[in-house]
């Protein structure tokens, strides 16, 4: 078939809705018409890029993933980088301009984000790679990659920044250049932390988010801001220096083993510490992302940070941010000390499931303040993350990154939802609320979905993650030991208790009588809120009723990476740390990467 | 190459003070001397650095003036790294003198010809030139300091400042004298080959040894006070309050580098031995103790500071703890890889230190309005919104001493604790990163102010202050604290480059 | 270290002195302390008039200072004159350069007017 008609044939229902988007009635700004087209036409292009059968008809291709889309993942990274930059010599004064500019950006990302799709998802690799010599001197390299685990969190974060930031415009009136330019900053941060494989970058990367995290809550939160912004910049950083301090002593010791410099975790991967050399490393990594995640004890900067964050960075705090520690312990804490990862897995899980898990669904029922409680709800819900994590085999992993997609949308959802109520109210007390429904009907009907979604009504999404999670952990016999089916038992006593706070919360707001008469009068969702919310509802279903889309790209990864690692804990420590040789190349440049963690 | 080219940067800088000196006298208008101050300091730059292009002085030129001038790379290096800050530190001044009603051409001069001091601080190769250069640098810095005559505070920082330096440079001078009594000669080499030599060595007889240690110890507290580590830190924050803003940049930033870099001459050159720098007898652990107690006092004391020049200052002490870090790790067990490295991770902190620090002061300048310098953190409430194009590069300088990435005092702060471990310092470099948190609490406080506190109604706003010397300043020091962030890869090489060439 | 004992001995003599006229005065001088006389300043036997701290014009200081700087370099053209013909055309030139940075000094002096006793 002619390739113009095929391209046609595919695209037809993104311009379909593109143009129904146009003739929306009611608009008088020709601007807003072309932009609601263009939002209509990337929902629809993105539901069917990732209908069931989408990726069936597509043509094998003989080029590799790299070759079809050179330095794709720069793009990504830098998109937003070099936009926010840019956006520095934007006129302050004209807001509308750079509300547009912001989005054009971000929709950019989105749709470079677009051809992600396109790669041919390769096992037990890398699937797209990008190497170039940064600071030679130090073995610095400029090292990107992308692979199962990372893949759908870039996805969520090109998906859950623009709607973040749009949402955001209803409510941030003062500043908003500065507001733009710290979500742009922030999400090419983000991206770039996902992507990094060499450790120099990615600590770049991963202090790179703290700043505009801080201005954004500093800046635009509310009452109790300053400290709360201190408070998450401080506990962030203290980990990260830690970590920074276990980085270096790494790299030194590749250094006086190997005679050269390299922070690229396929050449570190190759080091065999001693046990008590990688305990103390371990844990170097192990708690600048477990602060990040965050798990109890350290777990106590999120409730102060979310509270007193605006909507906007709520939901990227939530959505994304405390994704990249699950990712970072994933990638780093567990890929270079294998055994330490081992030893302490299953107490981990313990601390997960009793501190996370249920503890945090205690503490969000008693919370008053909507937005504290949904706060502490994400540090249960990122329990049964971890829980996944420390299983460690393909369900529970597969699960684990899921429910961390799972969580992004309907946690970045739920904070949306209590800043629409806020916004109109300005108190976040549930004492303040009840019988919503009858005069925000709109606002109760997606409220409800994403309650649902969160608590793990099968049909969500949220049911998928949780129960790969949970029926992963009672497999876990080799991982968790004799405890991991009382774990997963904890995992559902927890599921239990956040259906009790969740669906309490729903019961006051929205039903019972409409008493105070101050909510008599509030306006259903607006159209700006409507908008953002729709595709995070699309999503919750999308993920709930077609698991396999999501799970298959990360199987074709997680599987392979289970087996290398237990390979490598199988392998005994040593007395002295060792390091292996490297792999012989393989011949056709452009090197592909050795195999994660296969050495 | 002739002697003269060779001298050329110290050459320049001389002529340059004394023509000033001269248009001061002859000229009613002050303003554009800052000019000619800054040409002065950047053509003698330029000259370093084309020295240091074509390859070093040459070995039988630099021999004309050894071992009392030592012209190697080392030395390059920190001549066009005392010009640079020269350079920033008078435009600053351009802005800032006019708009205090200070303009005093002299000002400008003294700032001069104290560089000419620090020249030749870094270039001595001998205790005798090392003295010359540490007192006519000091001299300069001290009137400087006093140079508000009308500010009580101006005149006590000054008098405090000269009345403990005298002091210890007298001891360090005695520290020479003795040292010149147990060896014999007063240059550094020479006195490292005494040291080290067998026949002569003092191992031998336990009442030089006496000497010896004492020695050292009173040149180690005099170097200690320039260098403002705790505990001889006591003259910092009056001295760096008091005097006028581009006094403190140049005292931070000049005078730092100067006195960083004949510490480390003195230490790894003249007491690089094996015993005077073994772990057990000798000033490494000396060294670390000091390096954690200056980061540590100083981190903990500028956190409870309510002014900010002050907490700029007790920072400018907590960045040379992380300095001292580095001279151990520059020591690094004798292990060569590590020293060279530790020695490089100095060079280049202090490179990007020079920008930053300078450019931190020039943002506070440029707070203040006519006659009165933004002293308290109130003072700084809102000007995110009312001012963006001064709180912009504030918060990258704030955040480059704070050493978060891409800023370029991230990558200093790596290097020197990279070195420190790879030296074999772990607990040295834990120690350093822990007091990073600590130190970012107080730069945030800085950010906290601009962006996110506006002032207290009533509050008087004060009319930020205007000035193209202080707002070029601004420019170059941001661009190069990107630059050092984003490309750090040839100024480290060039610092390893310089750092080998330290023998 | 024996080649050090002289010296500890003057240091020992001297302290001795010092303690010694103190208690010697102490014990033998004459008991009329009390008297106003005795706390009164001497002044040859004239009567003291005024406060001690009397203020001199900031000149004298200056000129004192100029004096003290000026002389002080001046100092450096003996041992150079001394040596003048070992130290051959080099030595000629350094001190020309040496007293052309003089001169500079001596010509911003005048002209600011340090000079001048009335203005």
């Amino acid at each position: 078939m002619n390739p113009a008609l095929l391209t046609f044939q595919k695209l037809w229902p993104a311009l379909a809705a593109g143009t129904v988007g146009a003739f929306v009635p009611r608009r008088s700004s020709r601007v807003e018409r072309l932009g609601i087209a263009l939002a209509a036409a990337a929902c629809v292009l993105f539901v069917t890029m990732l209908w069931p059968d989408a990726v069936a008809t597509e043509p094998a291709s003989t080029l590799s993933n790299a070759e079809r889309f050179p330095h794709l993942l720069s793009w990504l990274v830098f998109i937003p980088i070099v936009g926010g930059a840019l956006m520095l010599f934007a006129p302050r004064q004209a807001t509308k301009t750079v509300q547009w500019l912001t989005l054009g950006i971000m929709g950019a990302e989105l749709v470079a984000t677009l051809f992600l799709f396109k790669l041919t998802p390769t096992e037990g690799k890398y699937w797209i790679e990008e190497s170039t010599p940064w600071i030679e001197t130090f073995g610095i390299r400029y090292h990107i990659a992308l692979d199962g685990f990372s893949y759908w969190l870039i996805v969520l974060t090109s998906v859950l920044t623009p709607i973040a930031t749009y949402v955001s415009f209803g409510s941030i009136k003062t500043r908003l250049k500065d507001f733009c330019i710290a979500f742009l900053f922030l999400q090419g941060a983000m991206v770039g932390s996902l992507v990094a494989l060499d450790l120099f970058l990615f600590y770049v990367m991963w202090e790179l988010m703290l700043v505009p995290m801080y201005i954004l809550i500093g800046v635009f939160g509310s009452t109790d801001r300053v400290r709360a912004a201190i408070k998450f910049f401080l506990f962030t950083m203290a980990g990260s220096m830690l970590m920074l301090a276990a980085i270096l002593f790494v790299v030194l010791k590749y250094k006086a083993l190997t005679g050269e410099m390299s922070w690229d975790l396929n050449d570190l991967q190759r080091l065999n510490f001693p046990l008590t050399t990688q305990r103390w490393l371990f844990w170097g990594f192990a708690i600048a992302f477990l602060i990040k995640v965050p798990m109890f004890p350290v777990h106590t900067w999120l409730p102060d940070a979310h509270t007193n964050a605006p909507t906007g960075g709520s939901i990227i705090l939530a959505a994304v941010m405390l994704k990249l520690g699950c990712y970072g312990y994933i990638r780093f804490a567990m890929g270079l000390f294998p055994h330490a990862a081992h030893v302490y897995g299953a107490t981990l899980a313990g601390v997960a499931v009793v501190g996370g898990i249920l503890y945090g669904a205690l503490c969000a029922m008693k919370q008053n303040d909507v937005k504290r409680l949904v706060a502490y709800s994400s540090v249960s819900h990122l329990g049964y993350v971890m829980l996944g994590i420390f299983s460690r085999n393909p369900a529970s992993m597969e699960g684990a990154v899921l429910q961390m997609v799972n969580h992004g949308i309907s946690t970045g959802a739920l904070f949306l939802l209590v800043g629409v109520v806020y916004d109109r109210r300005h108190t976040r007390d549930l004492a303040e609320f009840g019988g919503l429904a009858k005069v925000m009907p709109w606002y109760a009907a997606v409220f409800l979905v994403v309650t649902f979604s969160s608590i793990g009504l099968p049909g969500t999404n949220g049911f998928v993650g949780e129960w790969l999670i949970m029926s992963g952990a009672v497999l876990s016999k080799g991982t968790l030991g004799q405890w991991g089916r009382s774990q997963a038992m904890g995992a559902a006593l927890g599921v239990i208790l956040g259906a009790v706070y969740m669906l309490t919360v729903a019961q006051k707001m929205f039903f019972g009588p409409l008493d105070n008469p101050k909510n008599r009068k509030l306006p259903d969702l607006t159209r700006r809120e409507g908008i953002a919310l729709a595709p995070l509802v699309v999503l919750i279903f999308v993920i709930g009723l077609f698991p396999r889309i999501f799970t298959e790209p990360m199987h074709v990864t997680i599987e392979p990476w289970i087996r290398d690692f237990n390979a490598r804990v199988e392998v005994p420590p040593v007395e002295l740390a060792t390091v292996a040789p490297k792999p012989a190349a393989p011949t056709p440049t452009p090197v592909p990467a050795p195999a994660q963690g296969g050495e | 190459m002739s002697l003269w080219f060779a001298l050329s940067p110290l050459l320049i800088l001389s002529a340059g003070g004394l023509l000033l000196m001269l248009a001061d006298a002859f000229s009613e208008k002050h303003t554009d001397l800052a000019l000619g101050a800054f040409m002065t300091f950047a053509s003698a730059g330029i000259f370093a650095v084309a020295l240091w292009i074509m390859g070093g002085v040459p070995a039988e030129v630099a021999k004309l003036v050894a071992p009392w001038i030592v012209l190697d790379k080392f030395t390059l290096f920190f001549m066009a790294t005392l010009c640079l800050g020269g350079a920033l530190s008078s435009l600053l001044a351009g802005g800032y003198l006019p708009e205090h009603g200070l303009d005093r051409g002299e000002f400008y001069a003294l700032m001069i010809l104290s560089a000419i001091g620090g020249v030749l601080l870094v270039a001595a190769g001998d205790f005798l030139a090392l003295f010359i250069g540490l007192e006519t640098m000091s001299i300069g810095v001290y009137a400087m300091t006093s140079f508000r005559r009308t500010n009580p505070r101006s005149a006590e920082g000054g008098m405090k400042y000269y009345l403990l330096g005298s002091f210890a440079a007298a001891i360090m001078l005695y520290g020479f004298a003795l040292m010149y009594g147990a060896t014999g000669t007063t240059a550094l080499a020479g006195i490292r080959d005494a040291l080290a030599s067998g026949s002569f060595g003092y191992a031998r007889d336990p009442s030089r040894l006496t000497t010896v240690i004492i020695a050292m110890a009173m040149i180690l507290v005099g170097l200690a006070f320039k260098i403002s580590a705790v505990p001889f830190h006591m003259w910092t924050p009056d001295a760096y309050q008091g005097a006028p803003t581009p006094a403190t940049a140049f005292m931070s930033v000049v005078v730092k580098a100067a006195a960083v870099a004949t510490a480390m001459r003195v230490l790894l050159v003249a007491f690089g031995d094996k015993f005077s720098s073994s772990w057990g007898a000798g000033w490494p652990p000396v060294v670390a103790g000091l390096a954690v107690a200056t980061m540590v006092v100083a981190n903990l004391i500028a956190i409870r500071q309510e002014n900010v020049k002050r907490m700029l200052a007790y920072s400018s002490i907590a960045h040379a703890g992380y300095l001292l870090i580095g001279l151990v790790a520059a020591w690094g067990h004798g292990d060569p890889s590590a020293s060279r490295n530790g020695k490089a991770a100095i060079l280049f902190y202090l490179l990007q230190y020079t920008v930053t620090q300078a450019g931190a002061f020039g943002a506070l300048i440029l707070c203040g309005s006519k006659g009165k310098e933004a002293v308290s953190y109130e003072d700084l409430a809102g000007l995110g919104r009312r001012n963006p194009a001064v709180a912009l590069p504030f918060t990258l300088f704030l955040l480059s001493l704070a050493g978060i990435p891409p800023m370029s005092g991230f990558f200093g702060k790596l290097f020197i604790f990279q070195s420190a471990i790879e030296g074999g310092f772990t607990w040295l470099a834990v120690i350093g990163l822990l007091n990073s948190v600590l130190a970012a609490f107080y730069y945030l406080r800085v950010l906290v102010f601009l962006y996110m506190k506006e002032p207290q109604p009533g509050a008087v706003e004060a009319v930020p202050m205007k000035s193209g010397y202080v707002t070029a300043a601004m420019v170059l020091a941001s661009a190069l604290v990107l630059y050092f962030g984003l490309m750090p890869g040839r100024s480290l090489d060039m610092a390893i480059s310089a750092a080998q060439s330290l023998m | 270290m024996s080649a050090y004992v002289p010296m500890f001995l003057l240091f020992a003599v001297a302290a001795t002195l010092v303690a010694a006229f103190f208690l010697l005065s102490t014990y033998m001088g004459p008991r009329n302390k009390g008297e106003p006389e005795h706390n009164t300043p001497y002044e040859c036997g004239s009567e003291s008039s005024g406060g001690r701290h009397i203020r001199l014009s900031a000149k004298f200081y200056l000129t004192a200072i100029l004096f003290v700087v000026f002389d002080i370099e001046g100092v450096f053209l003996y041992p150079w004159a001394v040596k003048f013909r070992s130290l051959g055309l080099a030595g000629l030139v350094e001190m020309l350069g040496f007293l052309a940075v003089l001169v500079v000094g001596l010509v911003y002096v005048w002209k600011k007017g340090a000079l001048e006793w009335e203005k």
